[in-house]
């Protein structure tokens, strides 16, 4: 199977999910932020979980962001991800949190506090990831 | 002890009052029988590639031997809840029971709508019959397809970046606990090694082989941090249990096991990203439950003879074992080696095995041990003088806990 053939695991495309997507494809990666509190949210719904408004507008990241941490896969579970791999949970700069990947080097002993910065990833079938890498 | 964990932020509570705002629950209902399906030969027998029955018929053994063990006819049952892994219809079908009250739900809180339904009159003596067919039709907990990925949005939201397994998301929570409190993998070991101490004294279970905490270093890692150890069973296997009003329970049972207490209380907010398990471990939810059943049944931690862990995954039980307030918040490595939770320890936690080596009924075999501990039937693994036993789960932020008592 040429690796073209293995196609990354299918996104949740709920209504809301969408904006975001397409901010990814083009490598500016929005979230929605509540126009009345101000807070970010992820993923991305019909209102903002902290105050109930529904007025949200979609701003772009800055991209920083602190790991909270970190797993290896010795198992393969998924065609796009041979074993092993990591997974990461972020704390994005803007608040919310978010599940990603480690590009490149990878810190000695504890990942979790190193900061990280987002790059924009193209898998073998194409589609376009947000990852992120150390930022030193 | 109630003093000072998180309260429910009700105006009306008092804190540390120990009295619960609505103790009506409180020995309403008692369980009257039990019954399980063969694990260990269904096991062997499914492992050969034989095919002993479908998810229904795991149910139906279990729910016969519950009518038998309880020593009632059937007629009398007037409730009937069903696992999430069978249709409800289907089952009710093949058991012949036309109640007057029904419902679909998973182990712990088919114990708590059992009770409710009790109490509010809406069924008197109700059957709760669970069965599942998962290793025999090769259910994934893992991958594209993950058995309940849609349920628990979490790990079908995250596919993108592969994490979709119920595994990876504990092997988070716990390289995020373990950096926040000095927690090892030594440690977290502890819970495999002791509840394979339980279940090699325990004939229903499927792992009776002992092993140490240098066997479970040496094990693989499936998601690091998490070993092999760590993971539950996949088997086929069916629970059944039968709840009575508590004053027929003590007309048809000799031995009538009573829900002392019961409470739930749930971390929803940031739950897709992962926040409270991440950050707060799940903890408040637990500490919030906790007050709850505790306060209800006039009792705290000390007073518990077996503790009982939802145990999915090793890391849930050192997590129990601080939100629970069995040891202080951050001390679960030190109470795993000093005060110990297998044979001869202080506390003894998942008494039959647990999920990790007596069988994966997803929270029903939990169940009736803590019946058959409190009858005083459980063998070799019997906690001598078992007056009370505390069952708790926090699946996916949703901490539920039950008190039975004699």
């Amino acid at each position: 199977m040429a690796a073209t053939d293995v196609r990354t695991p299918r996104r949740v495309m709920g209504l809301y999910d969408k904006p975001m997507w397409e901010s990814i494809d083009a490598r500016e990666m929005k979230l929605q932020r509540c126009t009345g509190c101000g807070t970010f949210q992820y993923p991305p719904g019909p209102g903002c979980h902290a105050c109930l408004s529904m007025e949200l507008e979609w701003i772009p990241v800055s991209g920083r962001a602190t790991i909270l941490s970190w797993v290896v896969f010795h198992r393969q579970y998924l065609p796009a991800y041979p074993a092993p791999y990591n997974s990461i949970a972020v704390r994005l700069e803007e608040g919310p949190i978010m599940i990603s990947n480690l590009e490149g080097e990878t810190p000695s002993g504890t990942w979790i506090g190193e900061r990280v910065k987002l790059v924009y990833v193209t898998m073998p079938d194409g589609v376009i990831l947000p990852r992120f890498e150390l930022d030193r | 002890m109630t003093s000072g964990l998180v309260t429910s932020g009700l105006a009306t509570r008092q804190a540390g009052a120990g009295r619960h705002p609505n103790p009506r629950i409180r020995r309403a209902a008692a369980v009257v029988g039990v019954g399980h399906s063969d694990w260990v030969g269904d096991w062997a027998r499914t492992r050969a590639g034989e095919k002993p029955t479908d998810a229904c018929g795991y149910g139906m053994q279990a729910f016969n031997a519950a009518l038998k063990d309880s020593g009632i006819d059937r007629s009398i049952i007037d409730g009937l809840i069903v696992g999430p892994t069978t249709a409800y219809e289907r089952m009710g079908e093949l058991l012949g029971i036309n109640p007057r009250w029904g419902d679909q739900s998973d182990a712990v809180m088919s114990v708590l709508q059992a009770v409710m339904a009790i109490e509010s009159g809406f069924a008197d003596v109700v059957a709760l019959v669970y069965g599942n067919d998962q290793r025999s039709v090769g259910t994934q907990y893992g991958g594209p397809d993950a058995m309940g990925g849609n349920a628990f949005l979490s790990y079908v939201y995250h596919a993108p970046w592969g994490l979709t397994s119920q595994g990876a998301l504990y092997a988070l929570t716990l390289q995020a606990y373990k950096h926040a409190h000095g927690f090892t993998e030594r440690d977290l070991g502890e819970v495999a090694v002791a509840q394979r101490g339980w279940s090699s004294l325990n004939p229903n279970a499927i792992m009776r082989e002992r092993i140490t905490v240098d066997d479970y270093m040496a094990s693989r890692y499936v998601c690091e941090p998490l070993h092999l150890f760590d993971y539950c069973l996949i088997n086929d296997g069916g629970v059944a249990l039968i709840i009575a009003e508590a004053d027929i329970a003590r007309r048809i049972s000799s031995k009538p096991v009573y829900i002392e207490a019961a409470g739930r209380s749930d971390l929803n907010h940031g739950a897709t990203s992962l926040e409270p398990r991440l950050t707060d471990f799940y903890l408040p939810a637990q500490q919030a439950v906790a007050q709850q059943v505790f306060d209800m049944a006039g009792m705290g931690p000390k007073d518990m003879d077996v503790f009982q862990v939802y145990d999915s995954f090793s890391v849930h039980v050192p997590l129990a074992l601080e939100g629970y307030g069995y040891c202080a918040v951050g001390d679960a490595g030190k109470f795993l080696r000093e005060s110990g939770v297998g044979p001869g320890g202080k506390l003894p936690t998942n008494t039959g095995g647990g999920h990790l080596s007596e069988t994966y009924m997803q929270g029903w075999a939990h169940q009736i041990e803590c019946v058959r501990q409190l009858r005083g039937e459980c063998g070799d693994r019997q906690v001598a003088d078992c007056r009370n036993v505390h069952y708790s789960s926090d699946v996916a932020g949703k901490a539920v806990s039950i008190i039975y008592s004699r």
